[in-house]
């Protein structure tokens, strides 16, 4: 009974301890950002659109087509939005960098590749963006998911058609996520995808996505005149990311 | 416990039994039915942030999804016999909100996608095949016990187009059995509405002689005690069959599901003496389920 007991108490002081070393030694990404003061935003989503098929697709089994919609100028809008979030809490200073760069990076389908090899973003933050020296940078990338139960997957902004014997439906989704980095390491504070958001979807997506009607269909492959299209687009990428800083605790919109 | 439920469902016993495990089903789903009046499609609760976070390993923060259920397996009572009984199998599942999972055989192995083309798929893969009691069924009587097996080997799936999937799976037994398993399935995925999926397609399975003999061999020791014959089971050709599966999703929350699957014992696993005297070469497996999904979120 007695040696028991004195386990017990062993083993709840041992617990504590292990508590309180592990907070002390892996803060959280909140911790991290109470330091930070000077940011720089980093947008590089929103230069073109993937339109594909998924479902009944006959025997085709074409990848999905890539349009430029940089002519909308999603990115200028997300940094302008972000800027405008976390303004109140961070110094936000422009920044310049190579967009085209950052819309390159892909994970490698391999996934102890990815594990090896770190954040692909960390050196392109040390060697693409200028200033340096700021607390933080903030970058904003596309992010991908598989679409449905089948093979497809869906990247950044895109626009799907999913076929049913009975009908199909057209869907559009604006994938994105959000890393932010330490300024003087290049270490990831912290790194969220975009939620999805309220909207009702037969197929569900990690990220905002919603159904829309033919309307929106870019019909011809010139997404970027779909007037519909653009401000549907538009509406989920400002609707989600201010949910998403604020999730981050970057920014205390809601 | 749970061996003392599935003899209250053997098919040969009581219908009380089985009345008794069909109350404890409604009783199970009622529950859930509850919950669900409470529920939505939102986010139901929300927890505080963990303390702290451990690097290389993603925030737990977000929105995560819940499913939990119940379900049943119609199945023989081990492999070659020609009766069944009813199991019930818990559902439960959890992963980021938004995310669906992948279409998935009732035969799969567990397994993880580490490379993943999207129409290529490939990965470690593992079945838990339970040990087999002589003494839990009169068939068996005489035969040796068969522990325990953990398959661990891998898989690898392709899909031609996004409706079709075919799929291969290798692994090495270790415990009950130290022989190779290979399993091959094909399955056309047709969404009929965007809620119900209906999937069918052809099975095959080849085993090793050291994954047939300790089921379906024979000895001279285990001859004297059945009255059976001995026979040397070798590997080969195992199965062959088919299975066919519908899922249907009521709303965001409520998906029920069904599944049969035949395959025709092959080679020497239908030869033996076990099967041909004692047992049946035919094979199916019957399942339902209900699932209930929820959201929650971590700060």
């Amino acid at each position: 009974m007695y040696r028991s007991s004195r386990l017990l108490n062993f083993a709840t002081i041992l617990l504590v301890a292990l508590s309180a070393s592990a907070c002390a030694m892996f803060q959280t990404g909140e911790t991290k950002l109470q330091a930070v003061k000077t940011v720089g935003i980093i947008s590089a989503v929103g230069g073109a659109m993937n339109i594909a098929r998924a479902g009944l697709t006959g025997l085709n089994n074409n990848p999905s087509q890539s349009f430029p919609i940089g002519s909308w100028g999603l990115d200028d809008l997300i940094v302008q939005q972000a800027t405008t979030a976390l303004n109140g809490r961070f110094q936000v200073q422009p920044v310049s960098y190579n967009r085209a760069a950052f819309a390159a990076v892909k994970d490698s389908p391999i996934a102890p590749v990815n594990l090896v090899r770190g954040d692909p973003f960390k050196k392109l933050v040390q060697a693409e963006v200028s200033p340096q020296g700021l607390d933080a940078y903030i970058v904003i990338t596309k992010a991908k998911s598989n679409f449905g139960r089948g093979a497809r997957k869906v990247e950044g902004i895109g626009f799907l058609t999913y076929g049913t014997v009975l009908a199909s439906y057209n869907q559009i989704h604006a994938l994105y996520e959000i890393r932010v980095f330490d300024g003087k390491t290049f270490d990831v504070i912290e790194k969220k995808s975009a939620p999805p958001m309220d909207d009702a979807v037969e197929v569900k997506l990690p990220g905002p996505t919603r159904q829309v009607d033919d309307s929106y269909s870019p019909g011809t492959g010139e997404p970027v005149r779909n007037e519909n299209l653009h401000r549907a687009i538009t509406d989920l990428i400002v609707r989600s990311l201010s949910t998403t800083l604020s999730d981050m605790h970057l920014a205390d919109v809601r | 416990m749970k061996h003392a439920v599935q003899a209250g469902l053997h098919s040969s016993t009581s219908g009380g039994a089985q009345r008794t495990f069909l109350a404890a089903l409604l009783t199970a789903l009622g529950t859930i039915g509850a919950v669900s009046n409470t529920a939505s499609a939102q986010t139901v609760f929300t927890l505080p942030a963990p303390p702290f976070e451990l690097p290389m390993v993603p925030s737990v923060s977000g929105n995560w999804t819940v499913m939990v259920g119940v379900g049943g397996d119609y199945k023989p009572d081990f492999e070659g016999a020609n009766r069944s009984m009813f199991s019930p199998v818990p559902i439960f599942s959890i992963r980021r909100a938004g995310s669906t999972e992948q279409f998935r055989g009732p035969r799969d192995s567990a397994s993880i996608a580490l490379i993943d083309f999207g129409d290529l798929r490939a990965g470690p893969a593992g079945k838990f095949v339970s040990s087999r009691k002589a003494s839990s069924y009169s068939e068996l009587n005489g035969l040796g016990d068969v522990k325990t097996t953990v398959e661990l080997g891998g898989f690898i799936e392709y899909y031609p187009v996004d409706w079709f999937r075919t799929r291969g799976e290798l692994r090495q037994g270790i415990g009950g059995h130290h022989g190779v398993v290979a399993d091959l399935s094909a399955d056309v995925i047709v969404p009929v509405i965007q809620r119900l999926t209906l999937s069918a397609g052809p099975r095959f399975t080849w085993e090793s002689t050291k994954a047939t003999s300790p089921y379906f061999g024979i000895d001279a020791v285990q001859a004297m005690a059945t009255g059976l014959p001995a026979f040397n089971a070798k590997g080969g050709a195992h199965s062959v069959g088919a299975g066919a599966q519908v899922s249907y999703r009521i709303n965001p929350q409520w998906e029920v599901h069904a599944y049969v699957e035949y395959e025709r014992l092959l080679g020497d696993a239908a030869k033996s003496p076990l099967v041909t005297l004692r047992g049946s070469p035919n094979q199916t497996t019957v399942g339902i389920g209900a699932s209930y999904a929820f959201d929650f979120k971590i700060r």
